[in-house]
């Protein structure tokens, strides 16, 4: 998207051009002025051009009434020139005997032989004349009720600028000029210019912003890495959330290789810390939850649907998930996406209720809230990155929670549109390929519209082609990919076959089977820990030894079929 | 208004009979006195006394937004008997305006100054130190002046600042002067600068012994004086020139008392001409043309002097015991003279083409001397006055 400036009638004001040329000379000659210049520097002539800038907007973080957030391309190579006039005392050479001149090197009057007329200055008149702009800058802007505008330059925006001058036959004084302006401009760009914007939208809309001047320092200053924001309205926020990653610098980073910037800046330091104690509780089987402002649980939101989904004894594991699909709950078929998405990476270090209800969640709300929350964005290139990279992955994948984390936001929105599909058994035939290690792609397949049932479970391949063809294409995945990767999964769910026959029964609905499932979770994630612990060696590798879902392999299809 | 320390300097060089205008550095001094006055900036006082004849002291505290302040210490080898009263002192001596250069004096016989008792010479050579210790900058200035001969006087001044380069800075400079020409050399060892200036008086000389009566039918009696400066800065291979003219009108001169100076620096190809004339007994107009042959600048400055003169107001005199007891009224006595005018005040001001205008009023309350100044600037309409002040100087 691009601005079309219209640039002519800026200029066409009559008054503008006075009012400015005023506005620019009290501005010069507020700061004080090296020796040099002997008088007040006088705007001659200012012209806009006909020329506008090119501005184009690069991304748009965050849009409400009182804030924007926002980042643009500017560039500018229009015929704007600036004309100033000055006297300034030429630096020949009676003035550089430095007794001579106290005026000009506030020498001790007390000690200066006090020569008659063989100090005094020659004044010239100076014309400096800029021309030939040219800016390329990316700006950040970012806009909010309480903490103003602020204006950031993340690179050097000037590239090039032309400076003539009275003095153009000198090549000496005209590369000192020169190099001069150049950095003075760069300076007042990047340093002075922010500032100056801030503080005038700080008078503008905050008439008490006295109160808040530390505050405005500590915001300019960490403008960089960190945006006034709220991180819970932002989607990848609310994505780690509900996976409950614990997000410490390490995991940011690595998020950052696509977006990394961004992201950063997303995140407060506090709100990290406290999702971090939140994961934490989640681990340690706490009860305690610090509460996070202006944020919605997942946990909280899914109470209500717990009960007839049953869903969450099946999001707790994979093999769960799949008893329930069995039993032909429509919601289980996120759980199962959701089970094997989180249960290589997160199920072993949250055992307890808490992945339970996170599960639920992602269970019942999945259609409303994280279409809402996710669907919109367009991040799937992050998943994709990911995801090639993770191909390796064994199925197992207790491996990296980032990755887990960062592929989870494109995954889930996926889950909710496919909830509506009616079960069809046909799609069953699950292209039995042997176990196929590319088990991160098992997140797409269950994003695809199967719903119901474990058939549609069993045999992803038609509904990646279906619903979520854009998805499916903007990660350049083959069409037959997910079928392998379904199997992948399974070999994966495998891993937790043997429970899965008592859970089935226990998807009655019912308080005693919630306290059931609780405990079976407990014990789940207890033998999923253990064995975690027992590889704990292979954790740092990324070729998983595939051993352990063949194994499987067998159980699950008796199971199934 | 010259400070104390500078009034008591001068009155060292009167008690040593040192004509210190009879030098280039002075040639515009009445222009600089009429057109670059200096206001005062804030709230300034001055303390100082004479204690005995050889010392002086004097303590200065001022109030520019920040407090500073300075303490000064003088002595002289001469014991001085000038008035140091603030109530008493002629503010003619202190205030300077219109300069009216006096008829040159022949310089004292070397022998005259010679003293011998019992067959050895006794006599010193006068001196003055001077030492002044600004607070809280912790900048020291020192002075030393020695009058080696009746003709020549060596000078010592050093700067002690730790912001100065090399910590800072010393000035020699031996003065020699015979009335009809007087030169000057000095070093100083910012730049290792050294310097030449001489100044020649044209007409005749103080020194030789027939004197011809001015003749008074001239239509101007006066003196024209010519110099010219030198410096070379050794260190920074740089130097500076100029020369200058004047002609000014001789007391003795029964017209109007007219000084013109024109002053030239071919390095730079700037001319300044200056011009000034004591219009009454208490005005005084000064004019100043700057013009650039480089460059075409110009400029042009307007100043002037009013003296306002009170008459001495005598004291009521109250009826004597003697007279109320002889029941009858006192003598009355006729003053034999009347006493002279006494200064009330002086306002000096000057305006440039740029509408830089500088205000000062001078004069005395009860025993203080004040001086009120600022300087305004008519071209910035929102705040014209830049600069507003005032100094208060009492000293006994």
């Amino acid at each position: 998207m691009a601005f079309n400036f219209n640039w002519s009638p800026l200029a066409a004001d009559a008054n503008f051009y006075s009012r400015a040329q005023e506005m620019l000379t009290t501005a010069l000659n507020k700061s004080p002025k090296p020796p040099i210049i002997v008088d007040d520097i006088l705007v001659n002539e200012l012209n806009l051009g006909s020329v506008p800038p090119d501005l184009e907007i690069l991304e748009i973080g965050d849009l409400a009434e009182d804030r924007f957030r926002g980042i643009f391309k500017m560039c500018y190579s229009g015929d704007s020139f600036l004309t100033l006039k000055t006297r300034v005392q030429v630096p020949n050479i009676s003035t550089q005997v430095n007794p001579l001149n106290t005026y000009l090197f506030s020498k001790p009057s007390f000690t200066s032989p006090q020569p008659l007329a063989a100090s005094s200055g020659l004044t010239i008149p100076l014309q400096i004349t800029l021309s030939e702009i040219k800016l390329s800058a990316f700006i950040i802007l970012v806009f909010s009720r309480q903490k103003g505008l602020t204006l950031v330059f993340r690179n050097d925006p000037l590239e090039s600028i032309k400076v003539s001058s009275t003095f153009d036959s000198i090549p000496f004084i005209k590369d000192y000029l020169q190099k001069e302006i150049e950095m003075q401009l760069r300076n007042l760009m990047m340093d002075e210019l922010p500032a100056i914007i801030h503080r005038l939208s700080l008078q503008l809309w905050c008439p008490e912003y006295r109160a808040k001047e530390d505050e405005e320092k500590a915001q300019a200053a960490k403008l960089e890495e960190e945006a006034p924001v709220d991180p819970f309205a932002s989607p990848p926020q609310d994505a780690v959330d509900a996976r409950g990653n614990v997000l410490d610098a390490s995991e940011i980073s690595s998020l950052s290789l696509d977006g990394g910037s961004e992201i950063h800046s997303l995140f407060s330091q506090k709100n990290l810390l406290r999702l971090a104690a939140l994961t934490d509780s989640h681990r340690t089987l706490s009860l305690f939850t610090p509460s996070i402002r202006d944020a919605v649980f997942r946990a909280w939101a899914g109470a209500a649907d717990r009960n007839d989904s049953s869903g969450p004894s099946g999001a707790v594991t994979p093999s769960l998930t799949r008893t329930l699909s069995n039993l032909g709950s429509t919601s289980t078929t996120y759980t199962f996406g959701k089970g094997s998405d989180d249960g290589h990476g997160q199920l072993p270090s949250r055992p307890s209720l808490v992945s339970l209800h996170t599960a639920t969640t992602g269970l019942s709300l999945g259609a409303g809230r994280h279409s809402r929350s996710h669907a919109n964005r367009k991040k799937k290139t992050r998943v994709v990155n990911l995801r090639k990279s993770k191909t390796t992955d064994d199925i197992l994948s207790e491996s990296g929670d980032s990755e887990t984390s960062s592929a989870a936001p494109a995954s889930e929105p996926l889950f909710a549109k496919v909830i509506p599909e009616e079960p069809e058994d046909g799609v069953l035939t699950p292209p039995r390929s042997p176990y196929n290690p590319r088990l991160r792609t098992s997140v797409r397949p269950v994003k695809s519209p199967m719903a119901v049932n474990e058939s549609t479970v069993l045999d992803p391949s038609p509904s990646t082609e279906k619903p979520d063809s854009e998805a499916a294409s903007s990660t350049s995945r083959s069409a037959n990919a997910p079928s392998s990767y379904q199997d992948e999964k399974w070999g994966a769910n495998s891993t937790f076959l043997e429970p899965a026959p008592n859970l089935s029964n226990s998807a009655a609905p019912g308080i005693l089977e919630q306290a059931w499932v609780l405990k079976m979770a407990g014990e789940i994630a207890r033998r999923v820990h253990d064995e975690k612990a027992a590889r704990e060696g292979f954790w740092q590798t990324d070729e998983r030894d595939e051993a352990p879902p063949p194994a499987y392999q067998p159980n699950t299809s008796p199971f199934h079929r | 208004m010259l400070e104390f320390m500078d009034y008591i300097q001068h009155a060292f060089y009167d008690a040593t009979r040192w004509n210190y205008e009879n030098s280039y550095s002075h040639l515009t001094a009445t222009a600089r006195d009429l057109l670059d006055f200096e206001t005062p900036r804030g709230l300034r006082l001055n303390i100082s006394s004479l204690s005995s004849p050889n010392f002086a002291t004097s303590y200065a505290l001022g109030s520019v937004g920040f407090v500073d302040g300075s303490l000064s210490y003088l002595y002289t080898s001469l014991p001085l008997r000038s008035t140091s009263h603030s109530g008493t002192i002629d503010l003619h001596d202190v205030i300077r305006g219109y300069r009216q250069i006096q008829e040159l004096r022949k310089p004292d016989n070397s022998r005259d100054w010679e003293e011998w008792l019992a067959g050895r010479r006794i006599d010193k050579r006068d001196s003055l130190l001077y030492g002044r210790l600004y607070l809280p900058q912790s900048t020291l200035e020192a002075l030393y002046l020695r009058r080696i001969s009746p003709t020549s006087q060596l000078r010592l001044s050093a700067v002690s600042d730790s912001r100065l380069r090399n910590g800072g800075t010393i000035l020699a400079m031996h003065q020699y002067d015979v009335g009809k020409y007087s030169a000057e050399t000095l070093y100083s060892t910012d730049g290792g600068l050294i310097g030449l200036r001489g100044l020649y008086n044209f007409g005749p000389d103080p020194r030789s012994k027939t004197r011809e009566p001015p003749t008074l039918e001239d239509r101007i009696y006066g003196r024209f004086s010519a110099g010219g400066e030198l410096y070379y800065g050794s260190l920074n291979k740089s130097g500076g020139v100029s020369f200058g003219g004047r002609f000014a009108t001789l007391p003795a001169h029964r017209g109007i008392p007219l000084t013109a100076t024109l002053t030239v620096n071919p390095l730079i190809g700037s001319l300044s001409t200056t011009y000034a004339v004591k219009a009454g007994r208490n005005l005084a107009l000064c004019s100043k043309f700057d013009f650039n042959a480089y460059s075409y600048e110009s400029e042009v400055v307007v100043g002037w002097e009013l003296w306002r003169m009170r008459a001495r107001t005598e004291r009521k005199r109250e009826r004597s015991m003697e007279a109320k007891l002889a029941w009858r009224l006192d003598e009355v006595k006729e003053p034999v003279m009347p006493k002279p005018e006494e200064v009330a005040g002086v306002f000096k001001a000057r305006v440039d083409q740029n509408w830089k205008i500088r205000l000062l009023w001078e004069g005395r309350m009860k025993e203080l001397l004040f001086t009120l100044g600022s300087s305004i600037d008519m071209k910035k309409r929102d705040q014209p006055f830049r600069t507003l002040g005032m100094e208060i100087q009492y000293s006994s």
